[in-house]
């Protein structure tokens, strides 16, 4: 063989290897893009991935993949529970309230240690020691302390709950990432200045989850990689990855260029466009919240006669705030327990009708009409819908039957001490339930003891406080709706509220994600989608 | 000289001194709850008591004023309210974001700029001149926020030729972190890959930044060449006989540098403290969008740790500014 042609070989071998490099990397990066799902959104509300103290919906999302919960709701049934780290749990009577017997399944955490009763007990311990935003939850829901809770074996949990709580809204409340279960002896190597390991769980997972946290840029990316010692498989997908993008219309330029699978966050409008793309899903996600107009019905206010209160109501034309502002984001409600949870009423009050609103003013002895301060947040309402445009709605709404709403637009710091200090006279504002169960919404806006919203708006209304307490502890399913259905008539009729509506977490994906599912709690199993 | 940058520093001292005690005054003077804020609309009065007596908030201002001055004193800027991390770690994970983005902001808008001025003064009333004067306007009128929406729907969705938001591709790993600065630390990693990366991606949010400055810089830089070209001392070197592009290059934009140098330190200033807009759009996890949502949820820690920052920028960028026009007109002393 020639010099020439020795060469030329070579050159070709080159060529083919470096092709085949190319190739073999191409498939590679292909592979990965396949197996990796790319979510973009505001995450900004993230501040820690440690499942006892995160109370953010962000947090929320990851660490329901993180970490593993004894009980849990399954896709869109808040209704059902379902075994997690509990194989099977029983509930008895006791003398001073009921027990809840809890048996775990074989399980192993990401560190490759067995998940052990000790575990969920040291987990459920240290919210309660370290008073997390969400561990009241624990302690003034479920009423438990540390001596609650006790591990008769390594795979049985005991946990004593006195008569002031309901073992239903228990078991209802120990779905949420605050009862997560952390590998202990991960977290107590990690301690410093007994903190039971919250500084580095905050950036770092010891869960069963499965997925396990690869690292968390702050407001750039989350990345999570699958945990292969789950016992729930992600077959499909392998790492996924949070993107921080707060605006929707870069939401909407990185998935029009393929960068990102999911859109989180969606404007009304941009949302409304998705829904004609042939290459996009446009999905609709139930949530808990809702919208709401609050009337303080202090001694003197304008909202003081429940016939005001009332003729706002009627004055309120929900269907065209949904249709036209919200672009079909929401659904028309006018009950405090939102649609989807056992003791909600579809009933619809008050039909918009502006002359029965006036006869209504009228009769409370204001058919002129009155001037009032409408606070509203200078932010975004759900349904991802300018805070300030709902108020020009409500505000036009309003001025059809003499009432006078001067906006002032706050900060939501400002907005809610505002609130707080009972000093709001009418408010734009949105609330969503803790815990899946009517009580999350029943106390809060109906018993003024509670020194939440009833008593934000200074309604003390005898009947509804004793309702709602007597409906929170009720175990008879049947009974506690029969409450729930008295209690929301109630709040329909007299109460300081007036719905606007539930609002839909708008969410856009490529055609080719299957199986993505974000429940009403804000829950989305990342193990069972796919992506093509 | 010695003497001089040693009493500007301490001048320095004095300055940011009154910066920690305005701002301190101002965040605490809003008429709202900083423990509502950080706990959510839905935490119970009790939880807020707690959360006020942990984080110090229940004593009275001039203490908590004391005691904030006692940890910077020792390097500690205190913990954030919203995200209980310490406020140095937040600004070290922030800052250089934002640092990286500006130093390239600032390096397009001297890249256009200044160029497009002295063209627009040397051929004044001509069309190049009409041309940088068009480029000014549209640069000065356009709003941030719409051109950076345009940007990314232009060159990244449309045509595709720069990537979208964020410092890095989803699929890329960022380096080690030595600097903060992505295109040092991936030089430093030895990783050209990521370097391409980053640099690719701050393409799009510098250009956007950027704008503002280009047009401002080219407009000062034409009017203080314009100037500088009808003084006397001009008209002499050109009747003696030197050069166009000597008269330009030894006589008048040397002249010229000092307004253009000017401008120069304060835009980068406000380009470090005012990148909001530009950072949220394109998702630049920077400073902006740090102070941004530390003032609306009341965390006064981290509003004092951005304003500190901020006003030790613009110290220290003046005190450059100050310094250099020492090298760019030597009649001008330090003593």
């Amino acid at each position: 063989m020639s010099q020439q042609a020795v060469s030329a070989r070579k050159r070709q071998m080159f060529s083919w290897g470096l092709a085949l490099a190319l190739s073999a990397g191409l498939s590679l990066a292909s592979a990965q893009r396949e197996s990796t799902l790319v979510i973009g959104g505001d995450f900004s509300d993230l501040i820690t991935l440690d499942p006892g103290a995160s109370y953010e919906f962000s947090g929320s999302l990851v660490a329901g993949n993180l970490y593993d919960t004894l009980v849990i709701y399954e896709g869109n049934d808040l209704k059902t529970l379902k075994p997690r780290l509990a194989s099977s749990w029983t509930v008895t009577p006791t003398a001073s309230g009921s027990r809840i017997t809890f048996k775990l399944r074989d399980a192993k955490f990401s560190t490759g240690r067995t998940v052990t009763a000790a575990d969920v007990i040291y987990s459920l311990t240290r919210v309660i020691a370290l008073k997390t935003p969400s561990s009241f939850l624990l302690t003034d829901v479920a009423n438990i302390t540390a001596k609650s809770l006790s591990a008769p074996d390594a795979k049985t949990v005991v946990m004593d709950i006195p008569k002031t709580a309901n073992p239903n809204i228990v078991l209802a409340l120990l779905t949420f990432n605050v009862a997560g279960v952390i590998d202990s002896t991960e977290a107590k190597a990690h301690e410093k200045a007994g903190d039971f390991g919250t500084a580095w769980l905050k950036d770092h997972s010891a869960g069963s989850g499965p997925f396990m946290l690869n690292r968390w840029d702050r407001s750039a990316q989350v990345a999570l990689d699958v945990n292969p010692n789950a016992f729930r498989k992600s077959p499909n997908i392998k790492r996924v990855i949070l993107r921080y993008m707060a605006e929707s219309a870069a939401q909407q330029s990185s998935l029009n260029s393929g960068e990102i699978d999911v859109a989180w966050n969606y404007t009304p409008d941009a949302f409304k466009a998705a829904q004609s793309n042939p290459k996009l899903r446009a999905l609709k996600a139930e949530t808990f919240s809702l919208s709401y107009l609050g009337m303080n019905s202090a001694k003197g206010s304008p909202f003081e006669d429940a016939r005001v209160r009332e003729a706002v109501r009627y004055a309120i034309d929900q269907d065209g705030m949904i249709d036209s502002l919200l672009q079909g984001l929401g659904r028309k409600t006018q009950t405090i327990v939102p649609i989807g949870l056992a003791g909600s009423d579809p009933k619809i009050y008050y039909p918009y009708n502006i002359a029965r609103a006036k006869e209504l003013l009228k009769a409370a002895g204001k058919a002129n009409g009155f001037s009032v301060d409408f606070l509203v947040s200078t932010g975004s309402c759900s349904g991802g819908v300018p805070c300030q445009d709902l108020a020009a709605k409500v505000q036009s709404d309003l001025a059809k039957i003499g009432i006078k709403a001067n906006i002032k637009q706050m900060v939501n710091s400002e907005l809610y001490t505002t609130y707080r200090a009972q000093k709001a006279t009418l408010i734009q504002a949105d609330w969503s339930p803790d815990y899946p169960d009517a009580d999350g919404n029943g106390t809060p806006l109906s018993d003024y003891a509670a020194k939440s919203l009833a008593w934000r708006n200074s309604w003390n209304n005898a009947a509804a406080g004793k309702l709602a307490q007597t409906a929170a502890i009720e175990s008879n399913a049947a009974k506690r709706l029969a409450q729930y259905g008295q209690l929301t008539a109630l709040l329909a009729k007299d109460g300081p509220f007036a719905i606007l509506y539930q609002p839909y977490k708008p969410i856009v994906t490529q055609t080719g994600i299957q199986g993505f599912n974000r429940n009403a709690n804000g829950d989305v199993q990342f193990e069972k989608i796919s992506k093509k | 000289m010695l003497t001089y940058i040693l009493r500007r520093l301490a001048l320095m001292v004095l300055v940011l001194w009154g910066v920690t005690l305005g701002a301190f005054l101002i965040s605490h003077a809003l008429p709202s709850d900083p423990a509502a804020a950080a706990m959510g609309n839905n935490a119970r009065e009790e939880q807020l008591a707690d959360f006020r007596e942990r984080n110090g908030l229940n004593k009275p201002l001039a203490t908590q004023y004391v005691i904030y001055m006692g940890q910077l004193l020792r390097g500690d800027m205190g913990t954030s309210l919203r995200t209980q991390s310490g406020i140095v770690s937040d600004l070290r994970a922030f800052f250089p974001a934002t640092l990286e983005l500006t130093l390239v902001a600032v390096v397009f808008a001297l890249l256009i700029g200044l160029p497009l001025g002295v063209i627009a003064a040397l051929w004044q009333g001509r069309p190049p001149d009409l041309l940088a004067r068009t480029f000014a306007l549209l640069g000065g009128a356009t709003p941030v926020y719409w051109l950076a929406i345009l940007a990314l729907t232009l060159f990244h969705e449309r045509l595709g030729w720069l990537p979208g938001p964020g410092r890095l591709d989803v699929y890329s790993l960022p380096p080690p972190t030595h600097t903060g600065l992505v295109l040092i630390d991936s030089l430093l990693a030895h990783d050209t890959a990521v370097f391409w990366d980053g640099l690719r991606h701050l393409i799009l949010p510098a250009l956007v930044l950027g704008a503002y400055s280009a047009a401002l810089l080219t407009r000062m830089t034409r009017s203080a060449l314009l100037e500088v070209l009808s003084q006397d001392y001009i008209r002499t070197a050109r009747s003696k006989g030197l050069t166009p592009s000597r008269v330009l290059g030894k006589h008048a934009v040397r002249n010229a540098a000092l307004p253009v140098l000017t401008v120069l330190g304060s835009l980068f200033g406000s380009l470090l403290t005012g990148a909001v807009l530009t950072e949220t759009i394109f998702s630049w996890p920077g400073i902006g969008g740090y102070a941004t949502t530390s003032a609306i949820s009341l965390d006064f820690p981290a509003v004092m740790g951005v304003t500190l920052i901020a006003g030790l920028a613009y110290s220290v960028v003046n005190l450059l500014v100050d310094l250099a026009y020492g090298f760019f007109d030597p009649r001008i002393s330090f003593s």
